[in-house]
């Protein structure tokens, strides 16, 4: 994928995580002491769902390019090395299995997410 | 790597970078925290919401049980509280850095402005927060 590609998928889903999160701020704000009639009727509005099925699909993709650029940047050979001179073999292993950790996870909290939220 | 490694090459040339001798101005502090704060978003604060949303719409108990953690202090109140501060953290210096995209601040009198700027209202919803839990 082209770095312009990336670098304006991660401002465009920084954007939309910040007003859903500004706008679930103001909601537990301006409802205070907070009701459970009130909080289940929120999170039950068609709104809710799509905004917060959106807003963590924007999160993973914002979250995968920015946890990959710190495997990039600081797992590497040079970096690993003043740590341990042994480490510099393993580094590419070492950023993979950090990857691939960071990938499963990230889709399993989508996946739970979706879960809780339609069901 | 390997090849390099044979190559003569004076003494002093650092060949791998240590991380812990370089010395951050404050903006590039506020990077490496945005960074971290990221991290540390992905890892802990996402799940933990996960598991708040999940458990205060599942039934009026489970729901009481969420509203007692953020109106008791305990440890695990603490943790909540502090994992959505280090979220807000994130959110403020990633407006900075937003607004640096898009060509405001850039100047280095004001970048060091502004990052001292979202230190302070972090510092100030900190204490803020952590008061309301512990009054």
């Amino acid at each position: 994928m082209k770095g312009s590609t990336l670098f304006y998928l991660v401002r465009l889903s920084a954007l939309f995580v910040l007003g859903y999160s500004l706008w679930i701020l103001s909601f537990i704000l301006t409802n205070k002491p907070i009701e459970y009639v009130a909080w289940v009727s929120f999170t039950n509005q068609s709104l809710f769902q799509f905004s917060t099925t959106f807003a963590f699909l924007f999160m993973l993709i914002h979250a995968f390019i920015g946890l990959w650029t710190v495997g990039t940047d600081y797992f590497t050979s040079r970096t690993l090395g003043f740590i341990s001179p042994t480490l510099i073999r393993y580094a590419v292993f070492i950023r993979g299995a950090y990857t691939i950790i960071f990938v499963a996870l990230g889709f399993l909290i989508v996946t739970t997410t979706l879960f809780i939220i339609w069901s | 790597m390997s090849t390099n490694q044979n190559k003569i090459r004076p003494v002093y040339r650092p060949v791998f970078i240590n991380l812990m001798q370089i010395k951050l101005p404050v903006s590039a502090f506020i990077s490496i925290t945005h960074r971290l704060s990221g991290i540390y978003n992905f890892f802990v604060t996402l799940p933990l919401a996960l598991y708040l949303l999940y458990f205060s719409t599942k039934s009026y108990n489970d729901f009481m049980f969420v509203y007692s953690i953020f109106n008791n202090p305990s440890l695990f109140s603490t943790f909540v509280t502090f994992s959505f501060l280090v979220y807000f953290y994130h959110l403020l210096t990633g407006f900075r850095h937003l607004l640096q995209d898009i060509h405001i601040g850039e100047s280095l009198v004001v970048s060091r402005l502004s990052s001292y700027l979202v230190l302070f209202i972090w510092s100030l919803l900190f204490f803020v927060v952590m008061s309301r839990l512990y009054t």
